[in-house]
């Protein structure tokens, strides 16, 4: 195995090539820019820049229908222009990655520091119900072993799957090993070769129905229980158990890698695939008193663990892109003296 | 099958009828398009058909070849993405004026500069169909539809003048001109590169009847009346059809 100096971003394009990346097609934003600047030099990649986000998310479905494995990669504004083609592509069962690189929001906001602002987006952005598999890695190494797991999960789910990332952890450069993670092949047959009918619109055996809520239920039914399926493949999450504190410290991405300092002093429990949330968490809390999600956001994941956990929760929000130690242990020391 | 109706083969005849109101152009839009696909002798597979949405939208459906049902104003880019990805399939879009012009307008203007090899056919009906008949970028100076009460005021879209200025290729025919909407589709398909065809088509329903059209009968009449038909001129005038290469 050979050893590479890599950035993140530089990471989750050389791991897309390896996964069987065939096509991707994206608009420039930082902090995400370096993986189309790193995929326009690769041979086996069909690299298109698109007039914007919205374009790039429907080459994509094309493509992958088309039988290309398929990609697009952007940062929260682009993020945000995809959604309407992010559910239609749950509903066509179209297998894309979708890279989001976050950065300070809302809006054009500060476009070069990280935040953690499209967790939620990431689940409930697009109109309707959909089961989204949403990973969120920490490391240079991670976001290269996730990659793969991505472009895995894609093709095992039929559905666009989401690489979280934000520019803290994508503009790393850190020192990792580039392993052959197992790659999972195409199932579905490319366009070309028969009469399907790929539709937005609720369908039965490729025909709009469109009134009748049985057809719809039973669609539903069948996006949730696949996703469910595909993501116990993926029951990624990191558990650094503390015998001598009754705090457990919930966290991801960026922030994580500051919150490693605490492990003397606290239990740190985090989560990578995001979505659907892993249950894990549920057994691993019953062992503290206080639960305590930091993340970099106004309240987005926290909500999420308190309806998991049915308890109250602490909340830590970090906000501006700044990660400050100092700050984090005065809103901790508060939290332990409450008690 | 007789010989006129083996057009049919290109349907997938269990969805037929279609759900359009009596006396729309969509359908004869429909029947064109296997008819060229028919002469230029298309295999049903190899062929994909991609459409946006509204009522013109969901004519990729009927179709008996796999095809997509893009969001609202994305079939060119989904269109160009399967073009991209598997440059041996014929890629055909069929869609509103409304869905490629308004909502889908921008990918309009960058699928003809980058000039991929897709053919387009708009069923340009100068209107909203799906949602009650508002007004559509291509929608006459004074016309009154749901949402211009007392007459647009706003100039309709020069689609000619977009795709030519891009060195595509640009044909208008109307739903009346058979024989020549069907020349100019065939003629479509064969062009390497994109391909645009734009065929004026009838509303009634949502369109003609506020108009003071009795019924689509009329319409087709003043079609008729309206467009002369001009094979050798690089620019069409607004009441004529043909085909620019
Ligand atoms: C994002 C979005 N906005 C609005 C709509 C509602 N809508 C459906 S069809 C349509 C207009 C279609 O017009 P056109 O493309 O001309 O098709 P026609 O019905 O006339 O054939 C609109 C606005 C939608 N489906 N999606
Ligand atoms: S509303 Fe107009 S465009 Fe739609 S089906 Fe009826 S006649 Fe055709
Ligand atoms: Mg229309």
């Amino acid at each position: 195995m050979t050893k590479k100096l890599l950035q993140g971003n530089q990471a989750i394009a050389l791991a897309a090539v390896k996964a069987g990346l065939n096509f991707f097609a994206g608009y420039p934003i930082t902090p995400a820019s370096e993986i189309l600047h790193e995929l326009v030099n690769q041979k086996t990649v069909k690299v298109l820049q698109m007039e914007d986000e919205i374009a790039s998310v429907n080459a994509i479905i094309g493509s992958s229908l088309a039988g290309a494995k398929s990609m697009t990669a952007t940062s929260g504004p682009g993020f945000s222009l995809m959604q309407e083609s992010i559910g239609h592509a749950h509903m066509m069962e179209v297998p894309l990655v979708i890279v989001n690189v976050q950065r300070v929001g809302p809006s054009t906001g500060m476009p070069t520091f990280p935040a953690q602002g499209d967790i939620m987006q990431c689940k409930y952005g697009s109109h309707g119900d959909y089961f989204p598999i949403v990973f969120y890695p920490n490391s240079v190494a991670e976001l290269y072993e996730f990659t793969f797991h991505a472009f895995n999960a894609a093709e095992e789910s039929l559905s666009p799957v989401i690489l979280l990332s934000d520019s803290y952890v994508s503009h790393l450069y850190e020192t990792i090993e580039e392993a052959d993670y197992p790659v999972s092949n195409r199932t579905l047959a490319p366009l070309g070769t028969s009469n399907r009918h790929f539709t937005g619109l609720t369908h039965k055996d490729s025909r709009p129905v469109t009134s009748d809520p049985g057809v719809h239920k039973k669609l539903i039914k069948h996006l949730e229980t696949k996703q469910k399926k595909v993501s116990r493949k993926y029951n990624n999450y990191e558990y650094i158990e503390n015998k001598y504190s009754d705090i457990l410290l919930i966290t991801y991405g960026a922030l994580s890698r500051a919150v490693y300092d605490l492990k003397e002093d606290f239990a740190i429990y985090r989560p990578v695939r995001i979505f659907p949330m892993v249950d894990k968490i549920k057994n691993i809390a019953k062992k503290y008193k206080e639960i305590v999600v930091m993340e970099m956001n106004a309240g987005q994941y926290v909500n999420e663990i308190e309806r998991l956990l049915h308890r109250e929760v602490n909340f830590i929000p970090i906000l501006g892109g700044k990660i400050d130690l100092n700050e984090i242990w005065t809103k901790l020391r508060r939290i332990k003296k409450k008690r | 099958m007789t010989k006129e109706l083996t057009y049919l083969n290109y349907l997938k005849q269990d969805r037929l009828p279609h759900q359009w109101c009596p006396g729309c152009g969509n359908g004869i839009v429909l029947k064109l398009a296997c008819q060229a696909m028919e002469k230029l002798n298309f295999l049903k597979t190899g062929t994909v058909m991609v459409s946006g949405i509204g009522c013109s939208g969901r004519s990729a459906g009927f179709f008996d070849l796999d095809s997509v049902h893009t969001a609202h104003g994305r079939a060119l880019p989904v269109a160009e993405g399967i073009k991209l990805a598997n440059e041996k399939l014929n890629v055909m879009v069929i869609s509103g004026d409304g869905d490629l012009f308004g909502i889908g307008g921008n990918h309009l203007l960058h699928a003809s500069r980058r000039n991929t090899d897709i053919t387009i056919i708009c069923i340009s009906n100068a209107i909203y169909g799906m949602t009650g008949g508002q007004c559509s970028p291509t929608t006459e100076l004074s016309s009154r539809t749901l949402t211009t009460p007392r007459g647009n005021v706003d100039t309709p879209i020069n689609v000619q003048a977009l795709i030519t200025a891009h060195n595509c290729f640009y044909a208008r025919s109307t739903t009346y001109h058979l024989n020549h909407a069907l020349k100019c589709i065939t003629e479509a398909l064969q062009h390497k590169g994109l391909s645009f065809v734009e065929i004026k088509s009838q509303c009634i329903t949502n369109d003609g009847r506020r108009r003071g059209f009795k019924n689509s009968y009329e319409m087709l009449m003043s079609y008729k009346d309206t467009y002369k038909i001009n094979n050798n001129s690089s620019v069409l005038e607004h009441d004529e059809i043909g085909i620019i290469k």
